[in-house]
């Protein structure tokens, strides 16, 4: 029956085609200004036309934690700051003509880590997690063998065709996700020499922070200012650097690219000279940078994820041959870990900003934007709150009309409560679960309430979306192994042979 | 008992309601200095919503009052990164330790300005002195 239905299905939708408008009929609905917009977005969707160039420039932008609940609590959080109800905005992103699901899964790891999923779409092979862009050959931890498994990245493609590239994160610039664009390593957390025996280093295995100093990068802008300094001396806030080979990168940096620059705060970064500035190095945390939600009152002032994205474009594009920019929004993820939606969600909206800054400097003619996440985590949107309510407070329903209520749902405990919340996590209590019948539950601190109690809540392995625009974005189609992702923006940019 | 208890809920409400309730980011400015708040609440009773810390020893008259629960995530850390904005909980008694993922209110006097305890070593810039803390419930 179901095999009928469908089939008469197909039918009547080959008839439809074929027979144009004339069959078509009208409906009584047809003035209902739902009907309007889908009928507007089906004529829009009917006239993008696909954009078959090549693309000069590749930006890859990763929302790190950003699953498909968290992208839907960032659009209606962001919906609701500028003053709407919040669940018909638009993330800047989400006006991509193309879109797929990505699975995330590493070799080894039903549910992944960044280091893993990083490495699959800079480099178009999947492999372990905890490990940078080497093969799956490798155990995690053994860097003498990832000596000769290393894989190649979109990133150093790039600039063996002589285009510029950059990588930018709002985690430490060694963390997994900017890491596995211009660093090779058994384990993600070789991000100073501090980490790595004797042993290791005897047999040549690098720091992943040495590694970003040569790995001509163009600009390099993030937190993690701590790996490149000795631990015996101080950075421009006061915090001490961490290796123990007495080696200061910051002034390597400087001394070995010509017209090279190293930042540190605000100050730094707004005196860049875009147009004449050789290699930039921006660090401007000892640590990761500051949640966007707390970045007001970091000591030396740090820019937005929107205001680097736009600065590393305006450097970038004075090659003519192109160039290729990864752009991490990496405490998305860190948020969820601590089961804390306020802070991920301001965070997302920042990334948000950082996609449009993109696209207000770029032409989808010559230049491809992807926009994906590296995995999900266990947030969850439940209950039925009525529409418009506030995405971080307690779910008020409707009433039996179906009209807006102003009391909260109760669940069977009889306590209300939230619209998000995680299925693990920190928010998790011993015993009876918190009244928040008096809690200010959309505070900046607040930690959601929990099903499994544990420390730091943990990735999700359901799929991610990919968005795209530009030359060959149309290939972002169907449910893809996320290593697709390279390959795209590999043949967009005529980088992989 | 349930006279005692009742005795005891009453007491800890009022000192809740005289006390100034106020969040961790109230008390500090920009790179963790004080706050025009802190300086202006100096001395004064407040009441702040917070994790205990996994204390440093098990009998103890103090604990580190966080913001958020102190969760070391083994997928984004090589080592847990203690935040700059904690506040140090001086009690009068012993403290009941709870889990470090149990909301808690504690009301208690503001100090500020660094002092480092002389047996313990703690360097703290805030502190709650003779503080009481409650769990949420």
């Amino acid at each position: 029956m179901n095999v009928n239905l469908v089939a008469k299905s197909v039918v009547t939708a080959i008839a439809a085609s074929v027979m144009g408008g004339a069959m078509a009929a009208d409906v009584v609905q047809k003035n209902d200004q739902w009907f309007k917009d889908g009928q507007a977005t089906l004529q829009q969707k009917l006239n993008t036309p696909r954009i078959n160039g090549m693309a000069k420039n590749v930006i890859l932008f990763v929302g790190d934690g950003n699953g498909v609940t968290s992208n839907t609590a960032i659009r209606i959080y962001k919906g609701q700051k500028e003053g709407g109800t919040g669940e018909e905005y638009v993330l800047s992103y989400e006006q991509f003509p193309n879109l797929a699901l990505a699975k995330t899964y590493n070799t080894n790891a039903q549910t992944p880590d960044s280091a893993g999923t990083a490495s699959a779409f800079l480099t178009g092979v999947k492999t372990k997690a905890g490990v940078l862009s080497i093969s799956e050959n490798v155990d995690r931890g053994d860097c003498q063998a990832a000596l000769k498994n290393e894989v190649t990245t979109i990133l150093e493609l790039a600039e063996q065709a002589g285009k510029s590239s950059g990588v930018i994160t709002t985690a430490r610039i060694t963390h997994a996700t900017p890491a596995a664009a211009y660093a090779h390593s058994a384990d993600r957390n070789y991000e100073d020499d501090s980490a790595l025996s004797d042993d290791q280093k005897a047999a040549g295995c690098k720091d992943i922070a040495s590694q970003a100093i040569t790995s001509n990068v163009d600009v390099l802008f993030g937190g993690g200012r701590r790996h490149f300094i000795p631990k015996t001396m101080k950075d421009g806030e006061g915090k001490s650097g961490k290796r123990t080979d007495g080696r200061d990168l910051t002034k390597e940096w400087v001394g070995q690219y010509k017209n090279a620059s190293y930042i540190w705060n605000q100050a730094g970064f707004d005196a860049l000279n875009t147009e004449k500035t050789g290699p930039v190095l921006g660090l401007f945390n000892s640590s990761h940078m500051e949640y966007e939600a707390d970045r007001a009152k970091d000591k030396g002032g740090e820019p937005s994820l929107a205001e680097m994205t736009g600065k590393a474009i305006d450097i970038l594009d004075n090659n003519k041959k192109g160039y290729f920019l990864l752009v991490e929004s990496g405490r998305i993820d860190h948020a969820h870990h601590e089961g804390n939606a306020a802070r991920a969600l301001e965070d997302g909206s920042a990334f948000a900003d950082a996609v449009q800054a993109a696209m207000d400097k770029t032409y989808q003619e010559d230049t491809l934007i992807v926009v994906t996440a590296d995995h999900s985590h266990t947030l969850t949107m439940q209950g039925y709150a009525k529409r418009g309510n506030p995405i971080l407070g307690l779910s008020v329903g409707v009433d039996g009309k179906g009209h807006p209520s102003d009391k909260p749902n109760l669940a069977d405990d009889g306590k209300p409560y939230t619209t998000l919340s995680y299925i693990n996590g920190p928010g998790a209590v011993k015993g009876e679960r918190e009244n928040l019948a008096n809690v200010d539950v959309t505070d900046l601190d607040y930690i959601q309430q929990a099903l499994l109690p544990m420390s730091s809540e943990s990735h999700a392995g359901e799929d991610v979306a990919i968005y795209a625009r530009g030359p060959k974005a149309w290939l972002m189609e169907g449910a893809v192994e996320q290593n697709y992702i390279f390959h795209v923006m590999g043949y967009a940019a005529g980088l992989v042979k | 008992m349930r006279v005692l208890l009742a005795f005891l809920c009453l007491s800890l409400g009022s000192v809740a309601i005289a006390a100034e309730p106020l969040h961790f980011r109230d008390l500090y400015g920009r790179g963790g200095d004080y706050s025009v708040i802190a300086k202006e609440k100096q001395g004064q009773k407040i009441r702040v919503r917070g994790y205990m810390a996994p204390p440093l020893k098990a009998q103890a008259a103090f604990f580190v009052l966080t913001k958020r629960p102190m969760s070391y995530c083994p997928f984004c850390e090589s080592e847990a990164d203690w935040p700059t904005d904690i506040m140090l909980v001086k009690t009068d008694e012993m403290v009941d330790v709870v889990p470090y993922n149990q909301p808690i209110y504690v009301t208690g006097q503001l100090e500020i300005g660094t002092q480092v305890d002389p047996d313990t070593g703690f360097l703290s810039k805030v502190r709650l002195v003779h503080a009481e803390f409650e769990t949420a419930q």
